[in-house]
């Protein structure tokens, strides 16, 4: 029944901010390179339409400790993980999945 | 034969230094092998634990496996207070095993490195300024990353990292039940600059005899026997004078 409700839950989700957690270190190699990806993945979204929380575990290694991440870059999106410079295909199917999840 | 002595790292372990000219090398990375219930954890918990208490030497436990929990109630039995050290902070457990994980991952790209894990590592060493630590297992991180390569590469640069600090570093390893390599990589025996092997050898069909192999050290003239080795009361304990009767 619930999942018949497409219309009423799919405004929800619109109104629902997706999150990313990028993970980066200062030096990480690669992370510029992955920032990029995502930075151009979900520049055909609205902007308003994400949270991105960025860590730099040189920094912050309380962070890494936290979420577990030993590899960089990582990227997180409602509690999947990516590791090492993202297809941007990746990115969009993790978007795709974190607002299915918020619908469900 | 050389002009300086190396400065050793006193084991810990009854027995053991015996057979290793006094210690490890102070500053190696050093590879603690064997199957499933040989006693690497509690060897290298008992390298930490007797590090700080004999030797004043703070340490670091990277647990990826066992939760801290049950680390400190299985050495508990050994008389080996663990939560005692933590709180007087010589001890720093930090546990990153699978429990812990938060997120699930779903890809892994050949573009990583492992600065995450060594961030973690060297905050908590700088924090209580270890001289010793230990991570518990590296077979865990042949489970988590496919890219075996790189995953050589960066176990490599990190251990170089955090044991240029002057630390002395203890790897485990597991070896699989039918494996007669190393572990589940078999890099880790030319990464470490030491590679002790632990048994637990059927010698009948009733009893099993354990051991312990000191496969390499840089720079020591060490045994080339497999020794008896036992788990007692007080933890693990060596007998450099006898030979294992499973050999
Ligand atoms: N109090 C004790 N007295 C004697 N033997 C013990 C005691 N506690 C544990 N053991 C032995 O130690 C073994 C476990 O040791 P340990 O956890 O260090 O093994 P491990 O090599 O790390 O194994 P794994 O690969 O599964 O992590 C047990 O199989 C048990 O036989
Ligand atoms: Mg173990």
């Amino acid at each position: 029944m619930t999942d018949d409700d497409a219309a009423v839950s799919e405004e929800d989700s619109e109104s629902q901010l997706v999150e990313i957690i990028f993970f980066k270190s200062e030096t990480c190699a690669f992370c510029p390179r992955a920032e990029e990806v995502l930075r151009e993945t979900i520049e055909d979204f609205g902007p308003e339409m994400f949270k991105i929380t960025t860590y730099n575990v040189t920094k912050n290694p309380e962070k890494a400790e936290e979420f577990g991440v030993f590899a960089l870059p990582t990227i997180i999106i409602g509690g999947m993980s990516v590791t090492g410079i993202p297809e941007p295909e990746m990115l969009l199917k993790m978007i795709l999945g974190f607002k299915m999840g918020v619908r469900s | 034969m050389s002009q300086y002595k190396i400065e050793r790292v006193k084991t810990g372990i009854p027995g053991l230094d015996e057979l290793i000219e006094g210690g490890f090398p102070r500053g190696d990375t050093i590879l603690v092998a064997g199957k499933a219930g040989t006693g690497k954890s509690i060897l290298a918990t008992q390298f930490l634990y007797r590090g700080i208490v004999d030797y004043g030497e703070p340490g670091v436990l990277i647990t990826l496996e066992e939760p801290p929990r049950l680390i400190k109630r299985n050495m508990m039995r050994f008389g080996m207070d663990l939560e005692k050290l933590e709180k007087e902070g010589k001890l720093a457990i930090v546990d990153l095993s699978p429990a812990r994980t938060t997120s699930v991952n779903i890809e892994e790209y050949p573009s990583f490195d492992l600065s995450g894990l060594e961030a973690i590592i060297m905050h908590h060493m700088k924090k209580i300024n270890a001289q010793r630590v230990v991570i518990d297992t590296l077979s865990i991180l042949a489970y988590k990353f496919k890219s075996r390569d790189i995953l050589r590469e960066e176990i490599f640069k990190m251990c170089a990292n955090i044991t240029s600090t002057g630390c002395t570093l203890l790897l485990t390893s597991e070896i699989p039940a039918q494996d007669t390599g190393l572990g589940v990589f078999d890099i880790e025996a030319f990464l470490a600059s030491g590679v002790i092997v632990l048994y637990n050898e059927k010698i009948s069909d009733t009893s099993r005899s354990r051991s312990i192999e000191v496969l390499k050290l840089r720079g020591s003239k060490h045994s080339s026997r497999i020794h008896s080795m036992r788990i007692t009361d007080e933890g693990i304990r060596v007998w450099p004078g006898e030979i294992s009767p499973g050999t």
